[in-house]
Formats: structure tokens, sequence, C-alpha cells
């Protein structure tokens, strides 16, 4: 097959940019095919009450955005993130620092925590809601969970991996224990702990959901199983579209972040497992 | 095994100056009887070094060469109290070792350089900000990073930077806050002939300045005797020093022509001399050969 090679392989020659173009049409492509079926589907071949619509889901979105709804319900979604997840992710590094610090420390804790680890942890969420009430807290406590473990886990990693003989250069050259802790380790081990941060960004909003669909009285996740209840199915996806909102939200913050703190990284050297 | 002072004409300054009154004879550096075995949990015992003693005076260049694997960084890590030892013991200023040593710089094998940190502030790290004032330390990093040819990488990441630029880089970082002593372990090894050359030079250059006591550990034999007041050879597992040759030749040296230096020949005759004594012992024992060892 001689003329093969020029048909088989078009990628090869061509310059890199053009190909990102020819990527993104594809991709745009699709997506709009998908929403298209949808539309098209909705009402012919499946009942709308099912699986809505594109143009109903706008509708409602539009609707639920100016009665104030939308916004009073993800404000306090937003609330218990916001409470829960720094909270969690703080004292999940904090933590991982510790043990990686001190053995007798990680010694004497970490099967106890490898115990607890070993709960699946949103079956603890009716807990919070008997311990913490159905306000906001009990799902702060469930997001502050989630956050907590794999923040905890990336850190420990990180420290675990360090390279002992920076530690080792920076006491020879005097470094004081706040500059060694800041200016050595905390760096070092930075790959890690934003990779922790990132993880835990979805599991930080499946916390407040699940939380909020247990026992709530407001917030994103009771909205939608009070949509679903009554089969208000475009307000389902309403409140899923907020959610992918603040998750899309929370990752770019993390990206400018990160790209921030490991800009002394190259492309190759980024850290490739997950916690 | 005390050796006089090296014939380095007048005491330097700055070496007398960091000499406390109570020590004695000159020396800052005591090694004795020194032996260091690793335990292993699957090969078992290595005895790495045994009953090693050796003593650096002030000012001092001393250089330390033996095949891989004998146990010279491990011999530099115990100075800097960064390997405990098995026997023997080690003092410093006549101050028995106890912990990390803070009072020598430490030029480790690998660069090593933080990754985290841009050039400048890898090289101005060991720089107290209580002793310095942030002008005299944005001053001095500068001038060292002049002096080994850095200028205009500053701002770099250290994966930016060629080996070369890395390991000058954190030669100039031991240098900057002039400890007392300097442990360089190869700091030129893996570097092509011209940059080592080049490097060689500007490390006489700078130590000829300050007179840092450096112990400065190779196994280019070239090297050893080129930099070196004092060569000490330590032999092949479990390693011993051999011996301890003085090196009498004049400073300034030139690096670039040191062959033509008088005394050169000598010293690296009777070096090679001890050298081939041990590599006969090796190959009598049927024993492998480093590549190294068979390429001087
Ligand atoms: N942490 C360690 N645990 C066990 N054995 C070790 C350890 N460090 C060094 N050794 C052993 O001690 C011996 C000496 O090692 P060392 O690194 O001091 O050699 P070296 O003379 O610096 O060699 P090279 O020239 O290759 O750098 C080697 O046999 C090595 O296997
Ligand atoms: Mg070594």
């Amino acid at each position: 097959m001689p003329d093969s090679n020029s048909a088989g392989s078009p990628e090869v020659g061509r310059p890199y940019r053009a190909r990102g173009l020819w990527v993104n049409l594809v991709r745009l492509g699709v997506i709009g095919g998908f929403f298209l079926l949808w539309e098209i589907a909705s009402g012919r071949w499946i009942e709308p009450f099912l699986i809505s619509s594109p143009s109903r889901v706008f509708t409602s979105l539009i609707d639920n955005i100016q009665s104030g709804t939308l916004m009073e319900h993800s404000w306090v979604t937003f609330k218990e993130i916001g409470i829960g997840f720094p909270l969690g992710a703080l004292s999940g590094i904090a933590t991982g620092y510790l043990f990686g610090r001190s053995r007798t420390l990680a010694e004497i804790f970490e099967p106890i925590i490898m115990a607890i680890y070993g709960i699946p942890r949103t079956a603890l969420a009716p807990l919070f809601i008997v311990w913490l009430g159905i306000g906001i807290w009990s799902k702060v406590g469930v997001v502050f969970l989630l956050t907590f473990f794999l923040n905890f886990f990336n850190t420990y990693a990180g420290m675990k991996q360090m390279d002992q003989e920076y530690i080792d250069l920076a006491r020879l050259m005097g470094a004081s224990k706040w500059k060694l802790t800041f200016r050595v380790i905390f760096p070092a081990v930075s790959p890690y702990i934003l990779l922790g941060v990132k993880t835990s960004i979805p599991f930080a909003v499946i916390g407040a959901i699940v939380g909020e669909f247990i026992a709530a009285t407001e917030g994103i996740g009771f909205f939608i199983r009070l949509s679903a209840g009554v089969f208000k199915t475009a307000d389902v996806f309403v409140g899923i579209i907020v959610l992918m909102f603040m998750v899309i939200v929370m990752n770019k913050i993390a990206d400018l972040v990160e790209r921030r703190v490991l800009q002394w990284q190259t492309q190759t050297e980024h850290v490739q497992i997950q916690g | 095994m005390k050796q006089p002072a090296p014939e380095s004409g007048s005491e330097p300054i700055a070496a007398a100056a960091h000499r406390p009154a109570t020590s004695r004879n000159n020396v800052v550096i005591e090694v004795e009887r020194v032996s260091k075995t690793f335990e292993t949990p699957r090969q078992g015992k290595v005895v790495a070094l045994e009953d090693i003693t050796i003593d650096v005076s002030y000012g001092e260049f001393v250089t330390v060469v033996g095949p891989s694997g004998c146990g010279k960084s491990t011999l530099l890590r115990m100075i800097a109290g960064l390997t405990p030892l098995s026997a023997g013991k080690i003092l410093y200023q006549g101050e028995p070792v106890r912990g990390l040593n803070t009072k020598v710089g430490y030029v480790p094998q690998e660069s090593k350089l933080f990754p985290w940190l841009t050039l400048e502030e890898n090289v101005g790290f060991g720089l107290d900000p209580r002793r310095y004032s942030r002008k005299e330390r944005e001053d001095r990093t500068h001038n060292f990073i002049k002096l080994a040819g850095l200028e205009g990488f500053e701002k770099h990441y250290p994966s930016q930077l060629s080996g070369g630029m890395a390991k000058r880089a954190s030669i100039i970082r031991a240098l900057v806050y002039e400890p007392a002593v300097i442990l360089m372990d190869e700091p030129f090894g893996p570097l092509d002939a011209q940059t080592r050359m080049i490097l060689q030079d500007e490390l006489l250059k700078i130590w000829e300045q300050k007179r840092q006591t450096i112990v400065f550990v190779t196994h280019d034999l070239v090297e050893a005797v080129a930099l070196a007041d004092r060569v000490a050879i330590v032999t092949h597992r479990p390693g011993r020093i051999k011996d301890i040759l003085k090196v009498p030749m004049d400073r300034p040296r030139n690096i670039f022509e040191i062959h033509r230096q008088k005394g050169f020949d000598e010293a690296y005759g009777r070096l090679w001399n001890i050298f081939r004594h041990e590599l006969k012992i090796r190959l009598d024992q049927g024993q492998s050969l480093d590549s190294q060892t068979l390429s001087r």
C-alpha cells in the first residue's frame, strides 16, 4: 500500500496549533451533537419527565435564578464547602506533615487512622446529622472528613518520599526551624500536597451533597432531592449544573495556585501518582 | 600521623580568625581510629571504613582519593555529622562531633540544589539573616554568582541549568557563607575535562583568597595532586588510609599547565606508585576492577 503513507498519518506533519484547533472542533461537535440528540429524543422517544431537555433545563435555570431560589441554595452549599474544605485540607496537610516529621507519632497513630480510613466515610454522614443537627454544621463535618483523609494521605506520602538529603543540607547550612519547614520541607512536598487538594475537591462537593440528601432544609442537594421527588427533572439538572460549576471553579483556582507554586517544576517532573 | 602545616607561607588571616585559642597545633578536624560498618538487612554487614586516622589543619587543602565504594563519601558524611560512627571519634576544634556539625559546609556528590528555589535563592540559602543584612546577603550572593560565571541565570531554577552550572552553583552555595571548613564530595566528578579544569582553577583562586579549610574527595589522581597540600589515599574495601602524601608544589598553581609545574611529576609518581601497588593486590586477589582505576 504505497499511497497509505500520505493518507495514513495526517497528524504527523501537521503543525501543533492546527491540530489543537482540529481537536477542539471535533470536541465541540461531539458535545453539540449530544445536546441536539437530547433535545430531539426528549418528548419523541423518551418521556420528558425522565430526561427533561436542554431547552427546558435552560428555561428553568433562568427561572430559578430570577426567583432567587437557586442563589439561596447555592449559598448554603457554598458555605458548607467553604468552611469544611479548607479546614479539612489544612488539618490533613498539617497531620501529614507531623506524621512525616515524627516517627513516634506516625507509629502510634498510623494504624488508628488506617482503621478509620477503612470505614466507607459517607456511611458516617447520618452520624454527623445525629451529632450536629440538620443545619450546615453536619455537612461541614462530612466535607471535612472526606477532605481530611485525601489531604492527609497525599501529604504523608510526600513526606515519606522526600529526599532526606535536602533536610540534612539545609540544617548543615544553619537553617532555622521556620526556614527548614517553609523553605525546604513544604516546597519539597508541595507537588503531593497540591495533588491531594485537587483530588479532594470533587469529594468535598460530594460530602456536602450527601449530607444534604440525608437531612436538610436547604442547599443544592436538598433542592435536587426535592425536585426529583416531584419529577421536576429540569430542576434536577439545574442543581447538577451548579455543582459542576462549583467543581470547575474550584479546580481552576487550584490550577492557578499550582502553576504559581510549582513553577519550578518542568513538565516531565510532575507527580503522576494518585492518592 | 600528625603532619606539619602546609608550606603556604604566612598564616592566612581568614583561617586564623576561625581558630579558637584552645586548639592545639592548628588542627581543626581530628579523625581518630574511626570505623564504619553498615548493617543491611539483606547483605549483612558491610565494613565501609576501618581504623581511619587523619588530622586536618586550618587553611589546609586535603584531597582524599580512592576507588569507587571505598568509603570516601561516608568519611565526609561522618565529619559533617550526617552519619554516625561505629567506632573511634571525630573532633572538631577539639570537641567531639555530636549531631550535625553546622560549622562545616558540605558539597554533596550530586549537586542537590533545592529545585524549588532560584539559583540566587539557592546560593544565598546559607546566609543567616541574623548575621548579614539584606544588602550584604544580596552583595555576597551576587559576587559569588559572578565568580562562578553564572551571571544572567540568577532567576533560573535548577531544572533550567546544565549539570555543570548546577555543580558550580552547589559549590558556591557552600563557599558563600564562609564556613571554616568545606567538605566537597567529588564536586567535579561528572564534568567534561575543560569545564573541570576551569572549575578547579576557580576553586583554587577562591581558596587562595579565603583560605578556608577544604577536604576534597575525588577519584582522579591528577586532580588530587593538582589541588592538594596533602593527599590521603584510601584503599578498597575495607577502606583504610594507606598513606598521606605531602604535595610540596608552589602556590598559586597553574591548573592548565599543572604537568609542567615543578614538583608535580614527583608527587604524582609517588601517588601512582602506591596506587599501582594497590592495583596489583586487587589483581592478584582476582577482584574486579573499577574502570576508573584502570583508566588512570
Ligand atoms: N546507607 C548505607 N547503607 C548501607 N551501606 C552503605 C550506605 N552508604 C554507603 N554504604 C556502603 O559503604 C561503602 C562506601 O560507600 P561510599 O558512598 O562512602 O563510597 P565512595 O568511596 O564515596 O564511592 P564513590 O566514589 O563511588 O562515590 C559502599 O560499599 C556502600 O555500599
Ligand atoms: Mg562517594
